[in-house]
């Protein structure tokens, strides 16, 4: 019944870097590695090895290439304890650092060894709650090594206080509390540290939106969704309670959908005004809500097929949007990639004239009195950054010849047996080309050419080639005309003469879909914006009259492969 | 190199290589805690000065995560002795070390059970939850009755810290010693009770490790979890709905008002749509609500308390715990409630990849009971030209499953989608097959329209040059056909005409087989024969499978062409073609017979009687059989043997017509999922299937069926528990968080005192507590002598001064030791 009996984590060259045993006797992790290994990748969160002894179920999570295992022989919740890896993973990065090295566990395990004992107890979780764990578990400081090394006094407690226990590092927090009334030793809001002080007050709100996008053949969007993250960071002293107020052109609930929360937000405030989000937060950085956002909205599908026409197709306004042509040339051997930049997100990257960077928080709006310097991407200039389009290629293609980039700029990068043409585009050369076509007011478009070559010209022609007689569908009279497919229609390749027998054949090698990667700082597709961010000081403790804390805003827009264009 | 590559070789040298690996290690990682000679570390933990104390105990530690147990255990007795130390970090540290090390030795490890005790009594409540939980974390069954004693003392606490301490020692106290369980379902209902949410977690933890079928002990707490269930803490929400889940099955008889009287007609058309639900009287009062718009289901006040608690839950940032609330309202609540449950389970796509798996077997779980919810987040399912292949493969799945519900433009862009992947798929050869498949699925499930369709984008992949494409289609398309013969007579003669295209040999052996088995469907206008004639003009140039299966194909042909048209005598012995003597007797009795079916069917004039060469039909067969006598393969001539054999005697066909002809079974291709429907949700049989043994993993359980009415406990029980606490917690609603932990934290130590009975009323542990109580006093006695400073005070100390038991020397004996140690 126990959810978690171990917990191994191997390093990126799969070396052991550590082994925890909670309960029971799981099977080593030097007998589980090479099972999960033996698995073909990718491979799945949770794999059942029946040949170890018990039977195990073996959950694994990869975070920062640092592989987490955790082997269970009895039937448990699966998210349960994937969720737990994740908790895991997170805390050694609170506490170590981010991002999570080897080197890092290797150089702490004592501070390791602490949190995961505090995290479980005999197999059942206990506390994952990143500042609970900091209220218990004294986090590696680099003052503190330096205060050791040199012989000064540290932090630990002399032995004639026996019951002084600091918990948390320079917190001045009282060592003995009275014998009647509040005897516990950490904080009363169990997802915030006890006795909290920063000498500068800041609240941080960063707005991440993740972009899902498939785009059909005749480049209709398909979907298009945005997943959002409200990251905040909260350094400020005392219990404060934050009001945090969203805007949006539509209306929040009309665009916002299928919220998450973290457990300090007020989930009855959220209900009854679904644009403010009222919470005592977390000391540091937490996720505050996820949600996400259909940005074609409900009646997408009435448009998807009412209208053969791509005109009235919903608009969809995202930075770049991509499209394949395969089979072009004589053979159909050439396809052509064309990507296609919104003027809107020029940017001041080509300005000659960078604006002020004074701030250490680039790329942050200024929100209440703090007013950042932008050096980058701004709300009111929003810029492309990281641009590179991917596209996978069948298996069965052995090389691509002729690769360039016909028009436009960047580097595309094929070699023989990869499956993708990777082209990458910088910021500076995505800001040129939108300036340069600035005047066409369509928005820069740039183009890829290659040449697929497949596996074994002569076996294909062989074996493989097949040609449909023209008459095919002549005999079928209940055929109706109703179906419509945005996809090719397979009249299409009727034959045309000799080169037809070779097109299908190089039919095959074509790539079916390009993928845009790319993050634009200070716009989200969503149009979300932070109205405001308030401290209620008459709920708030601890905070000293008359602060304000420093306010700072970003958003950033992000797609990951998440622009996909079909052909 | 890694240090434990060593660890095999021959333990003398182990110290010296350690040396070694420790300078490899630490030049390869430069690491700051390298590792020091053992002499040297030795002296560390030796030291009288803390932060050399220290120092050592992290390079111990260090030890132990990077090296076998062999090389950190030397070092037991010198770290142990630190255990008395005053510094938290230090004594933590000698906890984790004592946790790890304790099994191998455990005699030295009693030794420190003393400190341990002291700090029990510790003013710093953060110390004394730390002392409990290492304390029952030693695996050492001598130390069970001291442990039980331990968590006595922990539930009792003030501070909810050490309460929820001793709520997670109890199973780690059960499992050292099962014969202390009476003692600890005691404590345990106590800590049920407790006011904190934060204890109470634990305790549901507990109670589902150490006991999970005593329901008795939950029902006086039932409704007062139910209400802390919003603030306590995602582990504690999951272990809540686990009980809660048996819990309401074994409690709440499923009730339904039989009203149906008016709505009988629309009830069994709910059925045969298929969306069976998992338990199938679930479902059907299930849907006959739906179609009725009416409460059918009567929920339980208390039950229908846990479903609208459950509901703030479904924003969880937890996916565990939105899966444990959808399951909850699957299988406890009316679809109303799962209707709540769906969106937040299509949130849970959000997530990383190794979530996003598990999350979908869930949601295809669910889809397959109750499909339309699904049907408007269809953008969802769309694949991704990133997405791993097991993910693409249930994300096809549910596109097929909300197929038969979504709207008439919904169903195009499915299809489109399918197709887009099964022609132009080709980076993964599985996503064709599979994609493929899909549209198979989708054109069994709805009406002849759509099924054309789908049919239709499957015969134009016939001509593709992606094999597996081909195949594939071909499977499914004889999987339509075979479904339903009499309408898909067109297809078959399409197919055929895709003989000429197809150029694969399976794709060709399949098609021969598809013409043949429909070759006597529509005698007068059937293609079989015709197309027997051209594909034997080739038969030399077919490759083997595809030869098979002509012969076969010849083989029926005949077959129908002889019961058409059977030879009107056996007098007409002397068929054209010469067969072996042995043979001709059969051709008499078979003579009697033909006559018997001549009587039946009226025999018709044959053309080939009259003239003097034999029917084609009949030559063809006789070609076929010479052509395959030659070939080099085999099996072809082995069968094509069989076959001759068979139709030796034109008037004997029965025996043929029985091979050859046999009904073939209608293929089904369920949703692949269906294998799994029987797995609750959220469990990992579910997402294992059937590869972990039937009836599920170890460890699975099976939802318990609902408890028949009548059977069920009296829902007074639950009155009870609850109406204290709700006045309370009334009181306490509009406070905040913080101060009903204080508010709770003041109330704690009278409770303490009165809990304990409350609970026992009408539990019927009456005979275990009573036995435990019979050994505590011994060892309280025990306990109490080096607690004296304790400013608690303990109920058992009056009942005190009992006999004193062997145990109790020995222990004495360890603890005089321990504090020699310890000074």
């Amino acid at each position: 019944m126990s959810a978690i009996e171990a917990l191994y984590i191997f390093d990126e060259h799969n070396t052991p870097l550590l082994e925890h045993t909670y309960t029971g006797r799981p099977p080593p992790g030097s007998t589980v590695l090479p099972l999960y290994l033996s698995h073909p990748s990718p491979r799945p969160s949770l794999i059942y090895l029946p040949n170890t002894n018990p039977a195990t179920l073996l959950y694994s999570i990869i975070q920062d290439q640092l592989l987490f295992l955790c082997p269970c022989s009895s039937d448990t919740e699966p998210l349960q304890v994937l969720e737990f890896l994740h908790r895991v993973a997170d805390a050694l990065e609170d506490f170590l650092g981010s991002p999570l090295l080897a080197s890092r566990i290797e150089s702490n395990y004592d501070v390791v060894a602490q949190l995961l004992s505090e995290m479980v107890d005999g197999g059942v979780i206990s506390c994952t709650e990143p500042n609970a764990l900091k209220d218990v578990v004294e986090a590696p400081s680099f003052m503190k090594n330096l205060l050791g090394g040199v012989g000064l006094p540290s932090t630990t407690p002399s032995s004639l206080t026996p019951g002084a226990t600091p918990f948390s590092l320079g917190s001045g927090r009282s060592p003995r509390l009275g014998p009647s009334g509040n005897t516990q030793g950490t904080s009363p809001v169990p997802w915030r540290k006890a006795n909290v002080r920063h000498t500068s007050n800041e609240l941080y709100v960063d707005i991440v939106e993740t972009l899902q996008v498939t785009l059909s053949p005749s480049g209709r969007p398909l979907s298009a969704i945005a997943n959002g993250t409200i990251a905040f960071t909260a350094k400020v002293s005392g219990v404060p309670d934050l009001l945090l107020q969203l805007g949006c052109p539509g209306g929040i609930s009309n665009s916002v959908s299928l919220p998450v929360f973290h457990p300090c937000v007020r989930l009855n405030r959220w209900k009854e005004r679904p644009s403010e989000l009222s919470f005592v937060p977390p000391d540091g950085r937490f996720v505050l809500a996820g949600y996400e956002v259909d940005l074609l909205g409900p009646a997408a599908l009435d448009s998807f097929s009412t209208s053969t026409t791509a005109k009235s197709a919903p608009k969809l306004n995202i930075p770049a949007t991509v499209s394949v042509q395969p089979s072009l040339g004589p053979t159909g051997s050439d396809f052509e990639v064309r990507l296609q930049l919104n003027p809107r997100f020029a940017g001041k990257s080509s300005s000659p004239l960078p604006s002020a960077t004074g701030s250490s928080f680039p790329g942050r709006g200024g929100l209440g009195r703090g007013l950042g310097g932008h050096p980058q991407g701004t709300t009111a200039a929003p810029s492309i950054e990281e641009m590179v389009v991917h596209i996978p290629l069948p298996a069965s293609v052995k090389n691509v010849m002729d690769l360039r980039v016909v028009r436009g700029a960047g580097d595309a990068g094929y070699a023989p047996g990869d499956r993708s043409i990777e082209w990458r585009i910088s910021s500076r050369e995505v800001g040129m080309l939108i300036s340069n076509d600035r005047g066409g007011g369509i928005g820069a478009t740039a183009t890829l050419r290659g040449t697929v070559i497949g596996q074994d010209e002569d076996e294909g022609l062989e074996g493989g080639a097949v040609s449909l007689s023209s008459n095919t569908y002549d005999y079928d009279d209940d055929q109706t005309s109703s179906y419509q497919s945005p996809s090719e229609a397979p009249s299409k390749t009727k034959d045309e003469g000799s080169d037809a027998r070779k097109v299908k054949q190089n039919k095959v090698l074509m790539p079916s879909c390009a993928t845009v990667s790319f993050s634009v700082k200070g716009w989200l597709p969503s149009g979300i914006k932070v109205e405001s961010l308030t401290v209620d000081q008459k709920r708030s403790k601890g905070l000293g009259a008359g602060i304000t804390p420093y306010k700072g805003v970003k958003y950033v827009c992000v797609s990951r492969n998440g622009v996909e264009s079909r052909c | 190199m890694h240090p434990s590559n060593f660890a095999h070789w021959s333990l003398s040298t182990a110290r010296d290589l350690t040396l070694e690996a420790a300078r490899d290690a630490s030049n390869a990682r430069k690491s700051s805690t390298r590792m020091l000679p053992s002499g040297q570390l030795k002296k560390l933990l030796d030291s009288r000065s803390e932060r050399d104390v220290l120092e050592g105990l992290r390079r111990v530690v260090t030890m132990s995560y990077r090296q076998p147990p062999s090389q950190t255990l030397p070092f037991f007795s010198h770290v142990i002795k630190n255990i008395a130390s005053p510094s938290l970090p230090i004594k933590k540290l000698v906890y984790i070390y004592l946790l790890q090390h304790a099994e191998h030795e455990p005699d030295t490890a009693l030794l420190s059970i003393n400190t341990i005790q002291k700090s029990l009594t510790d003013s710093n409540p953060q110390l004394r939850a730390l002392a409990l939980r290492v304390m029952s974390g030693i695996r050492v069954p001598v130390i069970s009755q001291i442990v039980s004693l331990a968590i006595k003392r922990g539930v009792g606490d003030m501070s909810p810290y050490v309460r929820r301490a001793a709520a997670l020692a109890i199973p780690k106290c059960y499992r050292l010693d099962p014969s202390t369980e009476p003692q600890l379902l005691e404590y345990l209902s106590t800590l049920l009770g407790d006011k904190q949410y934060f204890v109470t977690g634990a305790a549901v933890a507990a109670f589902l490790e150490v006991c999970p079928n005593r329901l008795d002990l939950i029902h006086p707490h039932y409704r007062s979890l139910i209400r802390k269930l919003v603030d306590m803490d995602e582990w504690g929400q999951l272990a809540t709905l686990r009980l809660m889940m048996s819990y309401s099955r074994k409690c709440f008889p499923r009730r339904t008002k039989k009203i149906k009287k008016t709505t009988t007609n629309p009830n069994p058309n709910a059925r045969s749509k298929g969306t069976k639900g998992f338990y199938d009287t679930e479902s059907e009062s299930e849907e006959s609500e739906d179609q009725e718009m009416e409460d059918l289901v009567v929920l339980d006040p208390d039950l229908e308390l846990l479903l609208k608690a459950c509901q703030s839950l479904l924003q969880s940032r937890n996916s565990a715990v939105v899966i444990a609330v959808a399951r909850t309202y699957l299988y406890l609540g009316t679809p109303d409630y799962l209707s709540l449950a769906i969106g937040p389970l299509i949130s849970l796509l959000r997530s990383p990849g190794d979530v996003q798996h598990i999350a979908l077997y869930n949601i295809v779980q669910v889809c397959l009971s109750h499909p339309e919810p699904f049907v408007k987040y269809y953008t969802h399912f769309l694949v991704r030209s990133t997405d791993s292949p097991h993910i693409w493969r249930l994300k096809l799945e549910l596109l097929t499953l909300i197929f038969p519900h979504a709207p008439p433009r919904l169903q195009s862009l499915i299809l489109a989608e399918l197709s887009h992947f099964s022609h132009s798929g080709s980076l993964d050869p599985g996503l064709v097959k599979e994609a493929v498949r899909a549209i198979g699925r989708c054109s069994q499930t709805t009406n002849p329209k759509t099924s054309a369709r789908c049919l239709r984008l499957l015969l134009a992949h016939i001509g593709s040059a992606d094999m597996h494409l081909v195949a594939e289609s071909l499977e499914v398309i004889r999987h339509l056909i075979q479904r339903d013969p009499e309408n898909h007579r067109t297809t078959v003669v399409r197919l055929a005409k895709h003989l000429d295209a197809a150029t694969s040999p399976q794709a060709r052996a399949s098609i021969v087989w598809l013409v043949g088995e429909f070759a006597g469907l529509d005698p007068e206008n059937n293609i079989a024969a015709d197309v027997l004639r051209i594909l034997v003009k080739g038969f030399a140039d077919e490759a083997e499978p595809a030869k098979l299966q002509i012969v076969l194909l010849a083989a029926k042909v005949y077959v129908h062409h002889l019961n058409a048209n059977p030879p009107p005598e056996p007098v007409r012995a002397p068929s054209p073609k010469p067969s072996p003597s042995l043979l001709e007797n059969y051709e008499e009795q078979g003579g009697f017979r033909d006559t018997h079916l001549d009587s039946v069917s009226p025999p018709q004039p044959t053309p080939s009687q009259t003239q003097d060469k034999p029917h084609p039909i009949e030559a063809l067969w006789n070609y076929i059989i010479l052509l395959t006598r030659y070939d080099t393969s085999y099996d072809l001539r082995d069968r094509a043997r069989v076959y001759k054999a068979l139709l030796s005697t034109p008037t004997s066909t029965q025996l043929a017509s029985l091979l050859l002809l046999a009904p073939k079974p209608v293929p089904q291709t369920p949703s692949p999922s269906e294998t799994r429907k029987g797995y609750a949700l959220g469990s990992a049989s579910l997402v294992i299937g059937d590869e972990g043994g039937v009836g599920g993993l170890k460890g699975y359980e099976d939802l318990p069926p609902w408890v028949k009415e009548g059977h069920e406990p009296d829902p007074a029980l639950r009155e009870e528990g609850a109406s204290g606490a709700a006045s309370t917690y009334e009181a306490a609603k509009s406070l905040s968080a913080a101060e009903r932990l204080d508010a709770a934290s003041r109330a704690a130590p009278p409770e303490r005192t009165v809990s304990p009975g409350r609970s026992l009323d009408g539990l019927g542990s009456g005979s275990g507590a009573g036995e435990a109580k019979e050994k505590e006093k011994t060892l309280d006695e025990w306990l109490a002598e080096e607690e004296e400073s304790e400013d608690e005070t303990d109920e058992e100390k009056e009942t005190e001064e009992e006999e004193e038991s062997s145990e109790y020397e020995t222990e004495s004996e360890d603890e005089g030791e321990g504090d020699r140690l310890v000074k």
